[in-house]
């Protein structure tokens, strides 16, 4: 870990600079997640949104941002990206527009987007090598519409569409490898709940050029069923219990920023969770509590394998 | 609201009457206002969309009324019934509303916002307005419920009709108090003053908007029914837990580096409780902080 | 000094006249010349402008509109499927107000595919909030580019235009071209002019955000309708301070040896000229007859229509485009305008061809010609009449044979 300014958490930033009154849900992991990435990035800043329940962070003539936000559609927000990055450039070569300012260029998304549809604007953006920063806040469903399964539902999970007593019969997709594959110049993913090890990856995705892409969880007391004071208690247990591995990859290499050191069964994150409950009532389903845990020591197992070095 | 309103319109619908109801909302989400509408009529109902002149406005959470979003007195007359669930007499809405028409106000049988009871307050209010109308008997809103909450396990179903019954019996002193709108008539009518827009510059008339933080004019503390209070006594100052947890970043950090709770932005998610590490944030009925504040004490 | 030019390469060269900055693309025929055309400029040094590949067409008009509104001049094209691809980020890239040019390379829509033009795909777009010029030879797309910049830019109008132009006809047709020099379109058409549109530090800005209820919604889409409804009168400027500099001159309709026609042929797009060319050899044979032609689509040119269908007899509309179960689509916008109108009912009757590259022969003009004056002379007007000969059928015939497995006894040749 080279240099960062935040060492502890005394060290995270006291200014809020996000503005309050905007319409996600009390308890909003991904709120939670974008306040603490806006309070690192600041207001030189432009997001980039696709459709998903951020959309409605403004909403005429609300809007919670000190920066600037352009809403483009739920398919191409690094393509909007792609094209004011590019806008900027040729005004600052120009000289129509001064370096100071300059903006970030960041794009903001659910994980309907990311993990679906918006795979090929962003795999055209990092082959490309745009230099944005791509925030994902996965709430593990599409939660705007109501939380129908998409490509980050996890297995087993209960959602809109999927209400059987087995849940999501599928997986969920690995978008930190995908995004990863393409060699971009930095992955991350973090967790509104970790403060000070998002500040670490946000402050230093910042200082890079090139494609930046940071995956958060995002706990979602309304798709997951919840009450919403859980929301870090949840964030850490996904943490704790192993699956949402905090880790980055950069130079090639994936390098964990937290390994638990004793991992916590996935029942206790599990049983917290409405989207979950088919798992426990009327009767304990083991087959897909044991298939849930498998998955998470085989990736474990992986890990920790290659060695402390990595951890 | 929307099983509320469609208890009530199935009740309708089982009475033999004609129905079309509906909620309205904006994305699937909490804490944003959520109305539903409901026409009943012996004849075919042609008339759509928001109503204009409603017979009955039932008020489910109080706190909406003094939000512009929720439209509550949208069409209010000398002939609307205004019926709020809300423990305050209806004078007082009354003198704070400056409205003609009658009020009436009940608490559900539930007791208050901390009670178990406060889930079935749409059962509670679908239950009042069927009696209030005089035209819905027990039997047929019973089986409307059974109907509406057949997803629900015996024991909620129960605790749910129980509610309604005890609603419905309350309000048999006005039973029939609603009146069946009157028809508009298109011989006399006001007239509904159309403009000719002109052009206005792009720059105001694209959806933009060239201001910043706008947001912080919506007061979304009024979501909360409970309150987190900061007890200094116990408070360490070590803002950067609260502060970074709240997701709306409604925890402000003071001069003197203390965790300042934003009231009008505070949703009441109690985040900030649960993370505390000295347990120093106690939870409060908003009802209860709002009475204090008014009466001019610190809350 | 006129040189040979395709449509695609006027089309390049319309952009680079008018110092286009920002050109996001993707490759579809057959617009794809146009594209390689301004690439190859770069590479070789010949022209600045940032190109770059995009992974479809709707990030392409995504990026395209999202550059101008951070202040730059920026051009595109596309055609048929890869406009429908956009499509979503058409209507939305009109919304936001951000002034650009598209050109579109009209093709057939699939199903079937095809390669081949026609204007279904153009017309799709016509409610999209983009303005539209329909250009006839390959100088009018150089021209119409240019003029579409204006229009695009002028702080009456603030939105995206089409300019289109017919596949294979223009396309990858060589006509002879007058190209402007760079000081001639220096005092047409200023540098780019943000008008306060723009992303930076110290003037942040929340642009493309969303509407709750119709009451803001409706006031935004009609501000976009009242923006286009200006251009008629920023395009007779326009085109006016055109003529003056250029010295060619255009009108929203063109107006073909209408004066004294009895019966007046209405058609877009390059097919057009063949009509003027019927229209002369009628003329030769004694009848009054002659050609209306929109360069301008939308907004649509009602007024123009009117004052030059007044007293006219019969119309003639050609459409190459079908909405199925309906019919033309040209057809139901005159219809539509000219309703109502005392002094201007001509009747009207309306021909599909064209379609996927149909040719309209000579002799199909003609017959037209002598179809409306029937439905004049009776005063009744016939069903839509789907050009199609029996000579045609019978090759269909054959195909189908084959496609059917059955032997009709003919080997093909």
């Amino acid at each position: 870990m080279t240099e960062t300014r935040f060492k502890t958490l005394k060290d995270l930033p006291s200014d809020h600079l996000l503005g309050t009154g905007t319409a996600m849900c009390a308890g909003c992991g991904g709120l939670e997640l974008l306040h603490e990435v806006y309070d690192i990035l600041g207001e030189k800043t432009v997001f980039i949104n696709a459709a998903g329940c951020m959309t409605l962070l403004t909403v005429y003539p609300f809007t919670p941002f000190r920066g600037s936000w352009l809403y483009t559609a739920m398919a191409s927000a690094p393509a909007g990206a792609q094209g004011v990055r590019d806008a900027l450039d040729i005004l600052l070569a120009s000289g129509r527009m001064t370096a100071a300012e300059d903006l970030q260029t960041v794009v903001l998304t659910g994980d309907g987007s990311a993990y679906g549809m918006g795979l090929s604007a962003t795999s055209g953006a990092i082959e490309r090598g745009l230099d944005f920063l791509y925030i994902c806040y996965d709430n593990e469903g599409y939660g705007n519409t109501g939380q129908q399964t998409s490509g980050a539902t996890p297995h087993g999970a209960g959602t809109a569409t999927n209400k059987g007593s087995l849940g999501f019969p599928g997986y969920k997709k690995d978008l930190f490898a995908i995004w990863a594959a393409h060699h971009p110049v930095y992955v991350a993913t973090v967790i509104g709940a970790e403060p000070l090890d998002l500040a670490r990856k946000v402050e230093l995705a910042m200082h890079l050029t090139g494609p930046r892409l940071i995956l958060g969880l995002a706990p979602c007391p309304t798709g997951w069923g919840y009450d919403p004071e859980e929301t870090v208690k949840l964030g850490k247990l996904a943490v704790q219990t192993g699956v949402w591995p905090l880790k980055e990859f950069r130079d090639g290499k994936v390098v964990h920023t937290k390994v638990p050191k004793k991992r916590l069964p996935i029942e206790d994150y599990l049983k917290r969770q409405g989207r979950f409950a088919h798992l426990f009532v009327p009767e304990r389903n083991e087959t897909v509590l044991r298939e849930i845990q498998a998955k998470i020591d085989v990736y474990w197992s992986a890990v920790e394998s290659l060695g402390p070095d990595d951890g | 609201m929307k099983t509320a309103s469609r208890i009530l319109g199935s009740a309708f619908f089982l009475e033999g009457y004609e129905v079309q109801d509906a909620p309205r909302y904006g994305a699937e989400r909490r804490g944003a206002p959520i109305s539903a509408y409901l026409r009943a009529s012996h004849q075919e109902i042609k008339e759509r969309g928001i109503i204009r002149d409603p017979s009955l406005v039932i008020v489910a959470d109080e706190t909406l009324v003094p939000m512009p979003a929720a439209s509550v007195l949208l069409g209010l007359s000398a002939q609307t019934m205004l019926l709020i669930h809300s423990r305050e007499k209806p004078q007082v809405w009354r003198d704070r509303l400056n409205v003609e028409g009658p009020i009436l106000t009940f608490l559900s049988s539930g007791g208050g916002e901390d009670k178990p009871g406060w889930r079935h307050i749409g059962t509670a209010c679908a239950a009042a307005g069927a009696r209030l109308v005089g035209v819905v008997s027990w039997e047929s809103l019973a089986a409307a419920l059974k109907q509406e909450l057949a997803g629900f396990n015996a024991t909620s179903l129960q605790e749910n009709l129980d509610n309604a019954r005890w609603a419905y019996d309350l309000m048999e002193p006005n039973q029939g108090i609603v009146v069946p709108g009157r028809l508009l008539s298109a011989g006399a009518f006001p007239r509904p003053e159309w403009v000719d827009l002109q052009y206005e510059d792009a720059r105001v008339a694209a959806p933009a908007i060239h201001a910043v933080m706008t947001s912080e004019q919506v007061e979304t503390g009024l979501w909360r029914t409970m309150r987190p209070v900061i007890d200094s006594a116990h408070c360490k100052g070590c803002w950067w837990v609260c502060s970074t947890y709240c997701p709306d970043g409604a925890i402000q950090v003071d001069e003197t580096g203390r965790p300042k709770i934003d009231y009008a932005h505070c949703k009441g998610c109690m985040v900030c409780v649960a993370q505390c590490p000295n347990h120093a944030i106690e939870i409060i009925p908003e009802r209860g902080a709002q009475s204090l504040e008014m009466a001019g004490k610190d809350s | 000094m006129r040189v040979m030019l395709t449509g695609n390469a006027a089309a390049a060269w319309g952009a680079r006249l008018s110092g286009i900055e920002y050109l996001p693309a993707f490759p579809i025929t057959p617009q794809t010349e146009i594209i390689e055309t301004i690439a190859k400029w770069v590479d070789f040094g010949e022209f600045n402008c940032r190109v770059v590949m995009l992974d479809s067409e709707h990030s392409m008009v995504t990026a395209a509109g999202a550059a101008a509104t951070t202040g730059v001049r920026t051009f595109t094209a596309t055609s048929s499927q890869g406009l429908l691809y956009g499509m979503e980020m058409l209507y939305t890239v009109a919304g936001w107000r951000a002034p650009f040019v598209l050109v579109n390379v009209s093709r057939g829509l699939a199903s079937p595919i095809t390669l081949e033009p026609d204007h279904n795909d153009i017309l799709a777009a016509r409610d999209c909030g983009f303005l539209q010029l329909h250009c006839a030879t390959c100088q009018e797309v150089v021209d119409c580019i240019l003029l579409a910049y204006r229009l695009a830019e002028d702080s009456r109008v603030r939105l995206p235009v089409i300019v289109n132009l017919d596949g294979f006809y223009l396309s990858f047709t060589r006509e002879p071209v007058k190209l402007p020099s760079a000081q001639e379109v220096a005092g047409f058409l200023p540098p780019f002019d943000p008008q306060n549109q723009g992303f930076r530090a110290g003037a942040p800005c929340s642009q493309a955000v969303a509407v709750l209820g119709g009451t803001a919604y409706s006031y935004f889409r009609y501000q976009s309708h009242l923006a286009a409804l200006n251009a008629e009168t920023v395009f007779t400027e326009s085109a006016a301070l055109f003529s003056e500099t250029f010295g060619r001159s255009y009108q929203a309709v063109e107006s073909y040896r209408c004066d004294d026609a009895e019966v007046v042929f209405v058609m877009m797009g390059s097919f057009a000229t063949k009509a003027k060319a019927a229209v002369d050899r009628l003329r030769s044979a004694g009848q009054t007859v002659g050609l209306l032609r929109p360069l301008l689509l939308r907004p649509f040119p009602a007024e123009a229509f009117r004052r030059a269908l007044a007293g006219k007899q019969g119309v003639a509309i050609i459409d190459q485009n079908l909405s199925p179960g309906f019919g033309g689509i040209l057809h139901a916008e005159l219809a539509a305008n000219l309703y109502g109108h005392s002094g201007c009912n001509p009747v009207l009757v309306s021909f599909i061809g064209g379609l996927g590259g149909r040719d309209i022969s000579p002799e199909e003009f003609f017959e037209m010609v002598k179809t409306t004056r029937e439905a004049i002379a009776s005063g009744s007007t016939p069903p839509p009449r789907l050009l199609y000969t029996r000579e045609e059928f019978r090759e269909m015939k054959k195909w189908q044979a084959i496609a059917l497995h059955h032997s009709t006894g003919e080997k093909q040749i």
